[in-house]
């Protein structure tokens, strides 16, 4: 049986015909063009449902929080009476010290509205301005005592009730029995007010306090500070220790089962839970080494911990990202596997490396669990001033306030929110900034 | 219809020929063991002497009792299907193979009476000494300068910047590629074209001076032009290093060396000179190679 067309000679010749296959693809090219166009779709959709929600999140936090950023302050006229802060006249710092000065402020408020007699009605006279106040004049005196036996006009910070009212989230329809702020003090401050001495002022007390139970007074330097040393002491640690282990394992050791059981533990070291790391520190730097309770230190080692296992993961997919070309090329010329991963490895994963310990430096700036159990939960009013005081840090600060039941902590923990994304998007900017800086793919 | 009957036939065919391939495919899988290497193996006076070189990936024996003379200031050039061992082979002069994790090396290959697969021998003297140009352009992506200077700079040659500056210098000049990059040396090495980046790499190599440049299909990945200028290159080293290279290319092996080795399976079948190799050969393997019967 002889055929004329050569291709009838082959095996399947009328199904495997060029014209039909083109035939086939163009008809099936309308449903392929529509997938695609689907599947756009939904990554769009995807993308846009995402961004819905991180918008909302951002307009409720900065919604709930910016005016945190803004304090109300009273003008009060204050005479600073010698027969009160001084009555011996020694002028005497123990003296000054120790002096009531919150009766001065409580003197001019009765003075400014004599109409006021009741016991009870003088309280909530008094209460127009915050407890705090006392402790700026006396700042003041100290800093100056020639104030005394003078009556100066001065700024005080109004009490938490009364700021709410300012920024308007007093009711004044509401019955007065179900408000904190009474009829009384409404009448005080919109008197003070059309005197023109109520005004809204930029809260540094907000970034210079410490805790405090008067929302009016509290401020996150502490949580800060508390926040800063722990940071700083998990990078001095975990960088080092990472890359080198990061370096070992991926570069120097035997592969055996021992690395095999090092690098799966790792691993799982990444995934356990933080409140784990906390009850180990809690063990180990607490009961065991005795470290104090609430402390930075404490604080750095388990965060190190948390950090670690996220740093050499990063760093160990960054050095094999380098191509092996670069380290046969330096091996060839005779460098030692040492010399070999300084001058041309090393420089080359670095960028992968930094991205790697500035997420891990992001996750413990958020981390919360953890500081938990080893007592960095305290109520603190001071600020740290080393790795060994009690402090508390930023994340946990929030938790704090988000507990408070005071309208004035709403704000505040928005704000303070607000404070620790503003850190984490600087983190990660300077992330994307190295890896650009880094980043010399010639 | 008659197609019926076409196809049946047809695949009947197919079927046959595919028991014919196959039963080729294991004749040329099971003879794999051992032979004999025809032609001279020994030089006088060698640079390298391998002796009985065996190399296992793992359980594969992928180079087999191979005995091979390098000689001073010659080109010898590697032959041989794909997959045949040559690079393996040729990695085991510079011990290369020690980074293959699962890679073991047996027999002894002398350089000035020293074995360099001795225990206790490091093998960064050997590296220096046994320099390698691989298949693949591999500059560092740093300067053109530093990509030259590294060599001789961890390896401590130059006393003072002066002399790193001849060092680099002269590394160009005789990888010829001085006059194309002299005005550029703080410029990126990556970003020569493939055939000046190779050069690059082999002034990389030369510039520790070397006693012996390896190069495994240095041209493999270069246009038929940059080829000639390395091809000339290799000819003007002969006179300072000697040289191995693996090459895929017959005319390349005939153009650049003294001698060629051919390789089969992980046997060194047959080694001679290259005018030898290639007008006369003795086994009937390597015929076949050079006729271009398989390959
Ligand atoms: N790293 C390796 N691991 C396992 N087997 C390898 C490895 N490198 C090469 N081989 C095997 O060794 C044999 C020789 O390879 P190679 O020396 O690269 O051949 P050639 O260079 O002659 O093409 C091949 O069969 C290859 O599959
Ligand atoms: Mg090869």
């Amino acid at each position: 049986m002889t055929n004329q067309n050569p291709r009838q000679d082959i095996a399947g010749a009328d199904v495997m015909d060029s014209r039909r296959t083109f035939e086939i693809v163009r008809a099936g090219m309308k449903r392929r063009q529509s997938a695609e166009k689907r599947f756009r779709l939904y990554g769009l959709l995807a993308i846009l449902l995402g961004l819905t929600f991180l918008s909302v999140l951002f307009v409720s936090i900065i919604g709930n929080g910016y005016t945190a950023f803004a304090q109300t302050y009273v003008k009060i006229p204050v005479y600073f009476d010698p027969a009160g802060i001084d009555p011996e006249g020694t002028r005497d710092p123990d003296t000054l010290n120790t002096a009531d000065y919150s009766a001065l402020v409580k003197a001019s408020l009765r003075e400014m509205f004599p109409a006021v007699t009741e016991r009870g009605e003088r309280r909530e006279l008094y209460s127009i301005i915050s407890t705090g106040a006392g402790f700026e004049l006396r700042d003041s005196v100290l800093d100056d005592p020639a104030l005394i036996g003078t009556r100066q006009d001065i700024w005080l910070v109004a009490d938490d009730e009364i700021d709410m009212l300012m920024k308007g989230h007093v009711d004044r329809t509401v019955p007065e029995l179900d408000r904190r702020v009474k009829d009384n003090q409404i009448a005080w401050v919109d008197q003070l007010n059309s005197e023109g001495r109520v005004e809204k002022r930029f809260n540094t007390n907000f970034f210079l306090a410490g805790d405090s139970r008067d929302p009016e007074l509290a401020g996150i330097r502490g949580a800060l500070v508390g926040s800063f040393y722990p940071l700083l002491l998990t990078l001095i640690l975990s960088f080092p220790i990472g890359v080198a282990a990061a370096v070992y394992l991926e570069e120097f050791a035997p592969r055996n089962r021992l690395t095999d059981l090092i690098e799966v533990n790792i691993n799982n070291l990444a995934a356990v839970p933080s409140i784990v790391f906390g009850l180990l520190g809690l063990a180990v730097f607490i009961n065991f080494f005795g470290l104090p309770r609430s402390a930075p230190i404490v604080g750095a080692f388990v965060l190190t911990l948390m950090t670690l296992p996220t740093i050499i993961i990063a760093s160990r997919v960054a050095l094999k990202s380098v191509p092996p070309s670069i380290r046969e090329a330096a091996l060839g010329v005779g460098a030692s596997p040492m010399q070999a991963m300084f001058y041309h490895v090393l420089p080359l994963a670095m960028p992968g490396m930094l991205t790697g310990t500035i997420i891990g430096m992001a996750q413990a700036l958020g981390e919360t669990a953890p500081l938990l159990m080893i007592g960095m939960v305290a109520f603190i009013v001071s600020i740290p001033g080393g790795i060994f005081d009690p402090a508390t840090v930023l994340p946990v600060q929030i938790f704090l306030w988000a507990d408070s039941p005071e309208r004035g902590f709403v704000e505040r923990t928005s704000a303070a929110i607000m404070v620790l994304l503003a850190f984490l998007i600087l983190m990660n900017a300077i992330a994307v900034i190295l890896r650009k800086r880094f980043e010399r793919r010639w | 219809m008659s197609s019926v009957d076409t196809i049946e036939e047809a695949v009947q065919l197919k079927r046959a020929n595919f028991k014919q391939a196959a039963g080729h495919m294991d004749s040329l899988t099971r003879k794999q063991e051992q032979r004999e290497t025809e032609g001279d193996v020994r030089v006088e006076n060698p640079r390298l002497r391998c002796n009985d070189v065996n190399v296992y990936y793992g359980e594969k024996h992928a180079v087999m009792g191979v005995n091979l003379d390098i000689g001073r200031n010659e080109v010898i050039a590697m032959i041989g299907p794909s997959g045949c061992g040559k690079s393996t082979f040729l990695r085991c002069l510079n011990r290369m193979n020690d980074t293959i994790v699962g890679c073991r090396v047996t027999g002894q290959i002398f350089m000035d009476e020293q074995d360099i697969n001795a225990s206790g021998i490091d093998v960064v003297p050997l590296r220096a000494t046994v320099g390698m140009v691989f298949q693949k352009p591999n500059p560092f992506p740093k300067s053109i300068w530093e990509n030259v200077a590294f060599g001789p700079r961890i390896h401590g040659l130059a006393q003072n910047k002066a002399e790193l500056e001849e060092m680099v210098v002269t590394s160009l000049q005789r990888a010829g590629l001085w006059e194309e990059v002299k005005d550029r040396l703080e410029q990126p090495g990556t970003g020569l074209s493939g055939g000046q980046q190779q050069r690059l790499c082999i002034a990389r190599t030369i510039a520790v001076n070397p006693e012996v440049i390896l190069m495994d299909e240095p041209c493999s990945a270069l246009d038929p032009i940059a080829t000639a200028v390395i091809e000339d290159l290799i000819d003007e080293l002969r006179e300072l290093y000697s040289i191995v290279i693996v090459t895929h290319s017959m005319q390349q092996a005939a153009r650049v060396s003294q001698r060629t080795a051919y390789f089969h399976l992980g046997n060194l079948i047959e080694v001679g000179e290259t005018t030898q190799i290639f007008t006369n050969p003795v086994h009937k393997l390597t015929e076949d190679y050079i006729t271009g019967r398989f390959g």
